[in-house]
């Protein structure tokens, strides 16, 4: 009796479940009555029986729903009424897979702290190291090359050009006030770890080099200092080429001091008052530059001189522009608190997503290349999260590292792969952003 | 047939009420006997009375007349039953004791008289029937009736003066059978008369007569009663305080409470010990009543002390001068200073993000380097330990084997030099920071000529000795006495040394690019604690335990001697801009010195409970902060205004926990970040916090 009374007294919800995904995860539209107390485990559970309805064997896996471009988080009539959303009408829910990692695989030591990370190319991991060493990692978790060279610890990886098949190269900033950049060629060699040395040392820092970024093109790089400048420097790939050539002669002769070709700073970008410390190079005459002067720039690269000037109020330690038309500046610092701001807007100086769930200072943040929405943030709390702008908690949390995350970046599109303090590159695949 | 015997009974006491009157006309009658017409009494009776008579005689007449038709009425429902009625009417009946017959009946013929029973027969019968009293003799129908029991109930009711029939209730509740509201119309239409709205006459007339008598004085009005006169024994004395303007209420006695209770409760009641102690006490101190338990009120002895209190009492109230208290109406926030909100005056260092770890012992001293990018540490461990202030990591450490009480960075950034004052030496060490060309320059600064370069050549040659270090690769002061504390010039040349038992030679001021050395010129009338270089000109400053002398270098000579008051200097701190210092103390005080003012503070903080051990400005924010043993850093904001008559605003903004005490000790150090609005503190727990907005 009591349980048909609890039965009645649940309000139902006419719903229809929409989707954007391929046919085998697509669902009948057909508008169904659900309770509307489901939250996402609820909904995820109907999505699961309605395909496995259509299908026999179906393997259930979670799903997110979003309704109205946002992202349930709550059970469904705490959403509607959050919402203001009429319960009245056919709810359209759209699922999506959920953005978790599914898989773990085993971490890549290193000998020392991990400081930088980068996984624009498919075939390889760049990370940086504070040991002074780079490294190059295959897929399988086997470091193919080592970049050695660097007196001091590694703040920052670049990958030149990761489209290229062949060649590819890759330039290193440190704290002994060089930038390096290092040509590895893509197939595994076979004594590995090969050993791989620069084919140019920048220098012309006065104090620690703090970030790298390279043009989309792929001619020019530029680099963020503690001296509170920004240097650009050109790739002369031609002369480089050349140049690998004598180190390869040279190399045989044991002379491999004389072959580092060192290079001048193309132009310097003055403004910041402290320490550059993240710089982004997403356009071909723009790049962006986040400060410990509480500031994000943006750089004519023609001209050198600053079009916009965004005062964040909080020492910033990562920069990242992405999201959607690639024009949103993601940005964190010295609080827990990421920040996204949209350059576009007239008076841009408020951020327009403000995401606070981490404990500690955010020390890496990156938009996933294909999706408008996805991003990830990795902090000193030891935690990676994975962000949609549709929803203010974060879609997932990777709490694999045991002290602070130095770094961490998107690879493949699936994977996220961070390093930190505790010495280990984790890799976490298998996270479908569509 | 109740009610026929019932009128049968009326009937026999008219017949016996007629007899009465009959009586008195007896003779006249016999007159009527002896002439033997006895028929018609009517018409005798009507020739002797008048009108009134005869209608009275007609409703007799009536009566009689009724009788025959009842009776026939009975005859016609109950003809064999009933006998033959006697027509004789209202006459004696002795009339007939002689006759065979005793009347007619209705057809006029003679009804016989019954037979006689003997009086045996009677008596007889008498005693046989129980219920013969009830049987009465009719002798106008000469027969024997038998009251029934309701007529005996009847007979009693009227025998004791009620109404005769039972179901007659004289006292039934009135029913007013009229219905007063529905009533339309008025029971009288008149209309309201006159004289109720015009004055009486009568009473005008009757109230000029008493006024009349009044004035006369033949009435006298009523005299106002006069009122009890008592007072609220208890009740607030404020009318009295009105009397009398400067009249002091008197201390009211204290109350009884439950201890004076003839019995109270079990915990009032010493116990013997407590009394005995009592006994042992002061007169003054001793209580002044015991309370005791009586088991009821009868029994509570007199009170011993009653005339000795009441005389004590008074002899209070009038030998006591009052006086009355002056009591200020102020607002106590009104008080308060009008400080700025503390959300106006962010950013300033909040929460702790960052921590470095790695010492075994309490950090005594920290230095943050001039770009801001590292922080020197230095240990009762015996180490020195560079950091990366942005992620925690060590980058060196440096072994010395003894207690590292100083550690200060040189100020300039193109000079990564850390001077370290470790017991009775003090260390130049390159941390190695820096591209060549830095290293270069540091090397060369670093070396020394002559290994063992004499100082002043001539009178200080025992307490002081330069020294090449190779084992930290760098300069080595051998000092003569342990000392304190290390400090910088800004630009990076000069740096002094304080030994607290250095007498008169304790505050050395040495420079690096000569590698000399010599001792402040002047008299220090105290114990050396610390000393600090003016930011901008050549002015020193140096604190002894009880106050602060600054000193002009150039000119060498003495400026000035802030008195600060303090029982014991701890640490001193010029504000960028050198007009102000702040002083902290040991016991935990911060003074506030504006040195355009006055040598006396402007203002004294009093916040921490315990030592502070260090005070710190801000190189740009309008910030200062102390760290104390009590574990916390305070946080200040202190503006200082160009304007010189404007004072520095002073706000306390935040107070930092998180380190944990240890051995007594709880903060060591603190220092601002040359650029952040960050604040690095060292504490006894090994552990050097950061703390940001």
């Amino acid at each position: 009796m009591e349980m048909d009374g609890n039965i009645e007294e649940e309000r139902r919800i006419q719903a229809r479940f929409v989707t954007k995904l391929k046919p085998p995860f697509k669902a009948p539209t057909a508008s169904i009555a659900i309770p509307s107390n489901l939250t996402r485990l609820g909904l995820s559970t109907i999505v699961n029986s309605l395909l496995q309805a259509g299908n026999p064997d179906w393997e259930s896996q979670p799903f997110d729903f979003l309704i109205d471009g946002e992202f349930v988080r709550m059970s469904l009539d705490q959403f509607l009424l959050a919402k203001g959303i009429s319960a009245e009408k056919i709810l359209e829910i759209e699922y999506v897979k959920v953005v978790a990692p599914r898989k773990e695989h085993e971490p890549l030591l290193h000998d020392d702290w991990v400081s930088a990370v980068d996984g624009s190319c498919s075939q390889f991991i760049l990370t940086g190291c504070y040991d002074g060493f780079g490294r190059v990692w295959k897929a399988a978790g086997l470091c193919t090359h080592v970049l050695e060279g660097h007196t001091g610890p590694i703040t920052a990886v670049n990958i030149v050009n990761p489209e290229v098949a062949d060649g590819i190269i890759m330039a290193t900033a440190s704290k002994d006030q060089t930038v390096r950049l290092w040509k590895v060629d893509a197939e595994q060699p076979t004594n590995y770890p090969a050993k791989v040395r620069a084919f140019k040392i920048m220098r012309g820092h006065n104090a620690s080099v703090q970030s790298v970024a390279a043009q989309p093109s792929g001619n020019m790089i530029c680099s963020g200092s503690w001296d509170c400048t920004i240097n650009l420097w050109q790739i002369d790939d031609s002369s480089a080429e050349g140049n690998l050539v004598s180190t390869k002669k040279r190399k045989v002769k044991n002379e491999v001091d004389e072959s580092l070709f060192e290079g001048e700073a193309l132009s310097t970008l003055v403004g910041h008052k402290q320490c550059v410390s993240s710089v982004v190079w997403p356009q071909k005459d723009s790049l962006y530059s986040a400060s410990s002067d509480h500031s994000i720039r943006q750089w004519d690269v023609e001209t050198g001189k600053d079009l916009l000037n965004l005062f964040s109020g909080k020492a910033l330690n990562c920069l990242h522009v992405g999201g959607e038309s690639s024009s949103l500046i993601a940005a964190g610092g010295s609080d827990p608190i990421l920040r996204v701001w949209d350059p576009r807007k007239p008076g841009t100086s408020a951020p327009i997503y403000q995401f606070s769930s981490h404990n500690s200072w955010i020390s890496a943040c990156k938009w996933h290349d294909k999706s408008w929405y996805h991003l990830l943030s990795a902090s000193y709390d030891g935690k990676v999260m994975l962000w949609d702008l549709r929803t203010a908690w974060p879609l997932s949390v990777i709490e694999l590292h045991e002290d602070k995350v130095l770094c961490a970046d998107w690879w493949k599109g699936d994977s996220v792969v961070s390093g930190g303090v505790d010495s280990k590159l984790c890799i976490s695949s298998e996270i479908s952003v569509q | 047939m109740p009610k026929v015997e019932s009128s049968d009974i009326m009937k026999k006491k008219d017949s016996q009420s007629s007899n009465f009157q009959f009586r008195e006309s007896e003779d006249d009658y016999e007159d009527y006997e002896s002439s033997g017409e006895s028929d018609a009494g009517e018409t005798e009776s009507s020739g002797h009375e008048d009108l009134s008579n005869t209608e009275s005689d007609d409703g007799l007449e009536d009566e009689d007349g009724s009788e025959p038709s009842e009776a026939a009425e009975e005859s016609d429902s109950s003809e064999d039953e009933v006998a033959p009625r006697n027509t004789v009417g209202d006459i004696p009946l002795w009339f007939y004791r002689d006759e065979k017959h005793i009347g007619y009946d209705i057809a006029g013929k003679k009804i016989k008289k019954k037979e006689r029973e003997s009086k045996l027969d009677s008596f007889l019968a008498n005693v046989d029937d129980s219920r013969n009293w009830a049987k009465l003799y009719d002798e106008l129908e000469d027969e024997e009736i038998e009251l029934t029991k309701e007529e005996i109930r009847h007979v009693h009711r009227l025998i004791q003066g009620k109404a005769p029939h039972g179901e007659f209730d004289p006292y039934a509740p009135y029913v007013d059978w009229f219905k007063w509201d529905d009533a339309k119309h008025p029971l009288s239409n008149a209309p309201e008369p006159k004289r109720r709205f015009i004055p009486s006459k009568w009473e005008a007339k009757m109230v000029l007569r008493y006024i009349a008598a009044i004035r006369a004085g033949l009435l006298k009005p009523d005299e106002p009663k006069e009122e009890p006169n008592f007072y609220l024994l208890w009740g607030n004395e404020s009318t009295s305080a009105e009397r009398h303007l400067s009249y002091i209420p008197a201390p009211k006695p204290k109350l009884p409470g439950h201890e004076e209770s003839y019995n109270p409760s079990p915990e009032f009641i010493p116990t013997q010990e407590e009394i005995n102690s009592y006994q042992l006490m002061d007169e003054e101190d001793r209580p002044k009543f015991i309370p005791k338990s009586i088991s009821s009120l009868r029994a509570i002895p007199a009170y011993e002390n009653a005339v000795k209190d009441s005389f004590e009492r008074c002899l209070d109230l009038y030998l006591c001068p009052r006086v009355r208290k002056k009591r200020l109406n102020i607002d106590p926030e009104s008080l308060k200073p009008k400080l700025p909100s503390r959300r106006d005056l962010r950013p300033y260092p909040v929460t702790c993000y960052l921590e470095y770890r790695g010492h075994k012992g309490a950090v005594m001293s920290i230095s943050v380097e001039a770009s801001g990018q590292w922080i020197a540490s230095g240990s009762t461990d015996g180490t020195i330990r560079i950091w990366e202030v942005e992620t925690g990591r060590c980058l060196k450490v440096w072994e010395f084997g003894e207690t590292v009480r100083s550690v200060s960075w040189n100020p300039l950034p193109e000079l990564p030099i850390l001077a370290v004052s470790v017991e009775q030496d003090v260390f130049l060490i390159n941390t190695g920071l820096g591209n060549e060309e830095v290293q270069k320059k540091v090397k060369e600064l670093l070396s020394l000529e002559r290994p063992t370069s004499q100082v002043e050549s001539g009178d200080l040659p025992s307490i002081l000795s330069w020294l090449q270090d190779n084992k930290y690769g760098g300069l080595k002061l051998r000092h003569f006495k342990t000392v304190a504390s290390v400090e910088w010039h800004r630009k990076g040349d000069y740096f002094s040394t304080v030994m607290p038992a250095g007498e008169s030679r304790a505050i050395l001021i040495h420079r690096l690019s000569d590698k000399l050395t010599q001792r402040l010129p002047f008299k220090l009338r105290g114990l050396p604690v610390t000393s600090v270089f003016h930011p901008t000109r050549s002015i020193f400053f140096a604190s002894t335990k009880k106050n602060v002398r600054v000193y002009n270098l150039q000119q060498q000579k003495l400026i000035k001697t802030l008195e600060t008051g303090l029982r014991e200097i701890s640490s001193i701190a010029v504000h960028p801009a050198g007009d102000n210092i702040i002083v902290g103390s040991k016991e935990g005080k911060l003074c506030w010195f504006d040195m355009d003012l006055s040598s006396k503070p402007f203002r004294i903080l009093k916040c921490h409970p315990k030592d502070i051990n260090n005070v710190a400005f801000h190189r740009s924010y309008p910030l200062f902060a102390s760290c104390s043993d009590d574990c916390t850093a305070y946080v200040f904001h202190g503006t200082v205004y160009s304007d010189l008559n404007q004072n520095p605003l002073i706000v306390p903004l935040e107070i930092l926990r998180g380190h944990t005490g240890s051995n007594g000790r709880g903060v060591l150090d603190c220092k601002f970040h040359p650029r952040q609005p960050w604040l690095f503190t060292a504490g006894a727990d090994s552990h050097i916090k950061l703390y940001c907005h």
